[in-house]
């Protein structure tokens, strides 16, 4: 998997971006606020089709024209294509356009196209912060992995938005209960489909994530356990439909999931300490590009946006090794201080200023 | 430019009310009207007058109509046995270009969404009913487009219907999945049509 050439017009603090990217290693170094995650972020957005930090498409648009365009040219095996992204501003709305090879496609039919694995500063949290963002690691892992994830997540979405709406509409008497019942039926089929695929990844994940994690600890034991919905979602939704209707909302399906992670036996997320925190972290995000390697026999890019000087000893030295496995990668920092000179000589360096990248010097 | 005329600035209101115009095409729209001919613009008032005047709906399917029946339910020629459920007067114009199906529809004009205050009651779905019920239907195919919404509102139809003991469908694959029913090309939407299997 390699991204060959990437264009930015009026994308966030980018006027104008020409890139070819080398095929191994590629090094972004800039101060803070120079674009170094809009940078990545495009990229992710060419796998994803939505961007992975921006809660709206309007704050893509930089201050030039009403219309922010990523277009790329990315490799899958021996196959070319050519992704184009634009984002148009019209009134309150931004609309989002998406073409390969010329021919409009619905955003939940671009990923798998172009597959990256990100490591954002966000995620060193992952263990201790909120269930969501465990819940994005996966979903960002099976859009681009499992056919038709992404259209069941939004599906998902849709009838969750549906259910919830309709709840208060029969507690206030303007509908009667049994309403609910086709609502239920959506719910469970898409529910059981999604919490299928995550019950899949998280199994899959698991050894990887648990040999990382002992390498680097020095032996201590992490495991990975997808918590999902009940099996027969269908009689949960609708043993919880009381208490639903008093709440307004939907209390159980898989946007309530969570992966447990222990240590030696211990529920992590309570308690971890930072350095055991950043260990499983690492470890799961190694067996993440290790697992999508393996599914798609490719390795995916692997995006590191700044996350290397936040680590230290064996967590910085157990990254640095993995970028010596082949495929190609995309890293930014502050700094060159975190990496050693035979991965500086190896990599092809830019700077970043002010959205121009150019040599650096 | 903030202070427009307020007879432009009305119309550009009522133009943005359209499905996917927004309001920078709304102005350029409001813009064109302005420069055009008056015979054109004569024509195109005259137009939406007569539609609303003219044009109603079926008696029996609610389908456009020029009449109290569609030209679809007044031909002698169509299986009454047979009906087709769609959302909307344009699905029975897609799924008539198909020259494929020869029995009668029931357009819904619309399809179950709570977000936006829509039951079963605020589409067609009574009028269906009793019609099923009335007898002479040997089948009702649901085509209701593939998305949430139309998924819904087929599952819905499909169990209020079965106590009547009326065989109900629902037209196979090849429907685009989560797309519109009228922007399925010919083709698929016959083979669509033709496929269909019991729900
Ligand atoms: N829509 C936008 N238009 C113009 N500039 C933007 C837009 N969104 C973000 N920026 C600018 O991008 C910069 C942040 O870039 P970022 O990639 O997050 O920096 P870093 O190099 O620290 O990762 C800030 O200067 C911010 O003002
Ligand atoms: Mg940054
Ligand atoms: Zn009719």
């Amino acid at each position: 998997m390699h991204l060959i050439w990437l264009e930015l017009r009026n994308y966030r603090n980018y006027g104008h971006l020409d890139l070819e990217p080398g095929p191994r290693l590629n090094l972004f170094l800039g101060a803070n606020g120079q674009g170094k995650t809009n940078l990545l972020e495009s990229v992710a957005m060419l796998a994803l089709s939505s961007s992975p930090r921006a809660r709206r498409d309007a704050e893509l648009v930089g201050p030039l024209a009403p219309e922010a365009r990523i277009a790329a040219v990315v490799e899958s095996g021996s196959r070319r294509a050519e992704i184009r992204i634009s984002i148009v501003i019209d009134g309150e709305r931004a609309r989002r356009r998406i073409e390969v090879d010329g021919r409009p496609r619905r955003a939940v039919d671009l990923p798998g196209l172009f597959r990256v694995a990100l490591f954002w500063p966000d995620d060193l949290n992952l263990v201790k912060s909120g269930p969501e963002h465990r819940r994005r690691l996966l979903n960002q892992m099976l859009v681009q992995v499992e056919a038709g994830y992404a259209r069941a997540l939004a599906r998902y979405a849709r009838v969750l938005e549906q259910r919830n709406s309709l709840l208060k509409q029969v507690w206030s008497g303007d509908q009667p209960p049994s309403a609910l019942e086709v609502w239920d039926l959506e719910l469970a089929k898409l529910g059981g489909e999604i919490a299928g695929a995550r019950g899949r990844a998280v199994a899959a994940l698991r050894e990887g994530a648990a040999a990382a994690h002992g390498v680097i600890s020095g032996g201590e034991v992490l495991e990975l356990e997808y918590q999902g919905p009940p099996a027969d979602l269908l009689s949960a939704v609708e043993n919880s439909r009381r208490e639903d209707l008093r709440r307004g909302s939907t209390s159980v399906g898989p946007h309530r999931d969570d992966i447990l992670m222990r240590l030696g036996g211990r529920d992590a997320r309570g308690f971890a300490s930072q350095g055991q925190q950043r260990t499983a972290v690492v470890s799961v995000k190694l067996a993440e590009a290790e697992l999508v390697a393996s599914m798609t026999g490719e390795r995916p890019v692997l995006l590191l946006d700044d996350v290397l000087s936040e680590l230290d000893g064996d967590r910085r030295r157990a990254l640095l090794e993995s970028l010596g496995e082949p495929g190609q990668v995309v890293i930014t920092s502050v700094e060159a201080e975190p990496f050693p000179a035979a991965v500086i000589g190896s990599s092809v360096v830019r700077c970043i200023e002010a959205g121009r990248v150019q040599a650096c010097g | 430019m903030d202070q427009l005329p307020p007879s432009l600035e009305q119309l550009i209101q009522e133009l943005s009310r359209l499905p996917s115009i927004g309001p920078k095409t709304a102005q350029r729209l409001a813009f064109h009207i302005l420069r055009s001919d008056r015979t054109r613009t004569d024509a195109l008032a005259q137009a939406i007058v007569e539609i609303k005047t003219r044009i109603g709906y079926c008696e029996r399917c609610f389908n456009i109509a020029e009449g109290p029946l569609c030209g679809i339910c007044a031909s002698g020629r169509r299986d009454p046995g047979l009906v087709c459920v769609v959302e909307s007067a344009l699905d029975v114009l897609a799924i008539e270009r198909t020259a494929e199906y020869q029995g009668l529809y029931h357009v819904l004009h619309g399809v179950i969404s709570p977000i936006d205050g829509v039951g079963p009651e605020d589409i067609h779905v009574p009028a269906l009913l009793e019609r099923v019920g009335g007898g002479g239907i040997a089948e009702v195919i649901i085509a209701t487009d593939a998305d949430i919404e139309g998924e819904a509102t087929a599952v819905y139809l499909s169990r209020v219907l079965a106590p009547i003991g009326v065989r109900v469908t629902r037209p196979a694959h090849g429907l685009p999945v989560g797309g519109d029913l009228e922007y399925a090309d010919e083709l698929t939407l016959a083979r669509a049509m033709s496929g269909r299997r019991a729900f």
